[in-house]
């Protein structure tokens, strides 16, 4: 029983990071219209420039080095969208290009981490850590600060696309491209605000894993990648609130199942749950007409 | 040497019969299966573990798998293919209902990612994260062979092989099933109009290639003597994309051409060069990189591929009678004839219309 505790505020920490990931993955598709299969990589390469930041130069707080890591990796996501996957998915209007071609640049991006950064497994440069007793839980700062991150996040992203011009104009292109643009919505503008919104949440969901597991490798991101997968279409793809609703459900039967068989079965977990959803309800648990 | 060259040829034909089996399914169907190197590591292993006896016996002392059946050289291989075609039934079942694309694409994926994570983790099923190994060399007892006559023999097994499957491919694709399946590519709901059950050609389309793949997979194992998670990671599935897309989606020869350059030139010279001192594994990282792009410059530059698919066309012999409803009064005769290129686009067109699943 205390086990089965302790492993739900685990649960609680790992749905953060993929909340976090999964939004910025689903805010992105839901304007572009296609999946960005690199997305593992933005997150391992955004989780390395906070490294840079943390260890190397600057030796920045871990926090402070977290948020620059990740405007960094949006910038750079606003830059490839740009250069590459634009011009393809202007060129092509189909989305199997794009699809081939961001799996490319996944190649691409890991490869390009392994040469600058190597193989070997890092870990941040963070305060001694603590555990706390919270409630029935126990967590430690570093924990807690994720998952305080995610929550505000989630909040924001609500208040952007509810409230705000921005985040109708963002809807508006999600549910229907052609439409928002003859209504007068600058579709590039809002396509790249959304890229870096997109980078620098896969920035910031790189470098949390990477806190919250205690440490990162270049191909941390792309195993992440197929958990993040699992949450979108348990979701609903194209859902922002499925991604969120989809993120618990994963992040907490991953953890949980782990108090009760091996650990190292999490990934199939995840994976099982994504299969049953597809057997019984494809849409999702959020499911949108259009993008299913 | 003559042992780097041997091996060149044994690469190039196998990722020639990698190729054609994701063809079959990518390039002539339209499913974007990027669960590709999971058919390739499961014939790999299941090769292995039938051509070994029981574990934890003899060569496979301290080895823990499945199966152990000590079956004989062709044998252990076609076992490889029917079981990837076995698995290639079960996913084809969950995957193809109803998913667009890139839902397809995304569990795919995952698909790939989990078998991995499975073989990786569950010692029992084939010998976790060090794989199997000490697999014995198929027939080289037969014909007294050393270890380096081997590689020689087997990349010539491997080229027969190779040239039978071609055979074999072509005779599907030239037939009214592979005329079927890529239907089914430029327009499902045009095939499922004719009615074609478009599901069943999927699967059938699905299970051809992971058989290839199975095949594929075995030839690999047998090669080298060993298998192990390492060696099939997703990116891998990428590789056997890039074969077929520089090649040319939909053409046999394509293939060839594409193996020659993507998996000869980019991926197998390059790991004969030494390595840069003080940098390990920097070469392989680059010739990835380099894989990577030359895939995105020759999807923006020449997407049908260095040959592209031949297109036959049935035109109406000029000056024939029509009826009221404009149909042929005299029954046209065929005329064979290479005309149009048909693209990479037209593949994508066959996936925009897949909506409907």
């Amino acid at each position: 029983m205390h086990q089965f505790v302790l492993s739900i505020a685990f649960g609680l920490v790992t749905a953060s990071v993929l909340a976090i990931a999964s939004v910025g993955l689903s805010l992105q598709f839901g304007i572009t219209n296609y999946v960005n299969f690199a997305y593992g990589d933005f997150m391992a390469l955004g989780a390395f420039f906070s490294y840079d930041l943390n260890n190397l130069y600057l030796h920045l707080n871990i926090w402070v080095a977290l948020v620059f890591g990740s405007l960094l990796m949006g910038i750079l996501a606003v830059g490839i969208n740009r250069a590459l996957l634009s011009p393809f998915a202007r060129k092509f209007d189909k989305p199997f290009y794009v699809l081939i071609v961001t799996f490319g640049l996944s190649l691409v991006i890991l490869n390009v981490i392994y040469s600058f950064w190597g193989a070997n497994i890092r870990s941040y440069r963070t305060p001694v850590q603590y555990v706390k007793h919270v409630g029935p839980f126990l967590l430690t700062i570093n924990q807690m600060i994720v998952m305080a991150i995610a929550v505000v996040l989630m909040l924001l992203v609500h208040v952007l696309l509810k409230t705000t011009r921005l985040g109708k104009s963002m809807r508006a292109m999600s549910d229907n491209a052609s439409l928002a643009m003859t209504s007068g919505i600058d579709t590039q503008r809002i396509t790249t605000i959304t890229w870096f919104l997109s980078g620098t949440m896969a920035g910031l969901a790189g470098t949390v894993l990477g806190i919250s597991e205690g440490n990162l490798t270049p191909a941390s991101g792309e195993l992440f990648l197929f958990v993040i997968f699992a949450a979108v279409i348990v979701g609903g793809v194209g859902s922002i609130y499925g991604a969120m609703a989809g993120a618990l459900i994963i992040g907490l039967a991953t953890e949980v199942s782990a108090s009760f068989i091996n650990a190292s079965y999490k990934l199939d977990v995840a994976f099982a749950i994504l299969i049953l959803t597809l057997l019984f309800k494809p849409s999702g648990v959020f499911a949108r007409s259009g993008k299913a | 040497m003559s042992f780097y060259v041997y091996t060149l040829f044994f690469f190039f034909f196998v990722y020639f019969i990698l190729a054609m089996g994701l063809n079959i399914q990518f390039g002539e169907t339209g499913i974007l299966n990027f669960a590709y190197i999971g058919f390739v590591a499961i014939g790999s292993y299941v090769t292995g573990a039938t051509s070994l006896p029981k574990a934890n016996t003899g060569i496979a002392a301290g080895q823990h798998f499945i199966l152990g059946l000590n079956l004989p050289f062709p044998f252990n291989l076609l076992a490889g293919g029917i079981v990837s075609s076995l698995l290639a039934v079960i996913v084809a079942f969950i995957a193809l209902r109803r998913l667009r694309t890139d839902y397809l694409a995304m569990v795919l994926i995952s698909l790939s990612l989990v078998l991995y994570d499975v073989c990786n983790n569950f010692v029992p099923l084939f010998n976790g994260p060090d794989g199997l190994y000490n697999i014995p060399e198929p027939m080289s007892g037969v014909f007294h062979l050393d270890s380096n006559q081997f590689v020689g023999f087997f990349a010539a097994v491997t080229g027969i092989i190779a040239l039978i499957m071609y055979l074999f491919m072509n005779r599907i694709m030239s037939s009214p099933l592979g005329r079927t399946f890529r239907a089914i590519r430029d327009d499902p709901g045009v095939a499922s109009t004719l009615g074609k059950n478009i599901f069943k050609y999927q699967i059938t389309s699905m299970v051809i290639g992971a058989f290839f793949a199975g095949i594929g997979g075995g030839l690999i194992i047998q090669f080298g003597g060993s298998f192990n998670p390492s060696a099939w990671l997703p990116g891998e599935t990428f590789v056997v994309f890039a074969v077929i897309i520089v090649g040319g989606v939909g053409n046999n020869v394509g293939l060839l051409v594409g193996a020659l350059l993507v998996e000869t030139l980019l991926i197998h010279l390059p790991a004969f060069l030494p390595d840069i001192p003080g940098r390990p594994g920097l070469i392989e990282y680059f010739s990835a990189m380099v894989i990577g792009i030359v895939l995105m410059a020759m999807l923006w530059f020449r997407p049908q591929g260095m040959l592209p698919e031949r297109v036959r066309k049935f035109p109406a012999p000029a000056g024939e009678l029509l009826n009221r409803d404009g149909h042929s009064v005299v029954a046209p005769t065929p005329v064979e004839a290479v005309a149009t290129t048909n693209s990479a686009a037209q593949v994508a067109d066959a996936h925009e219309g897949n909506d409907a699943w």
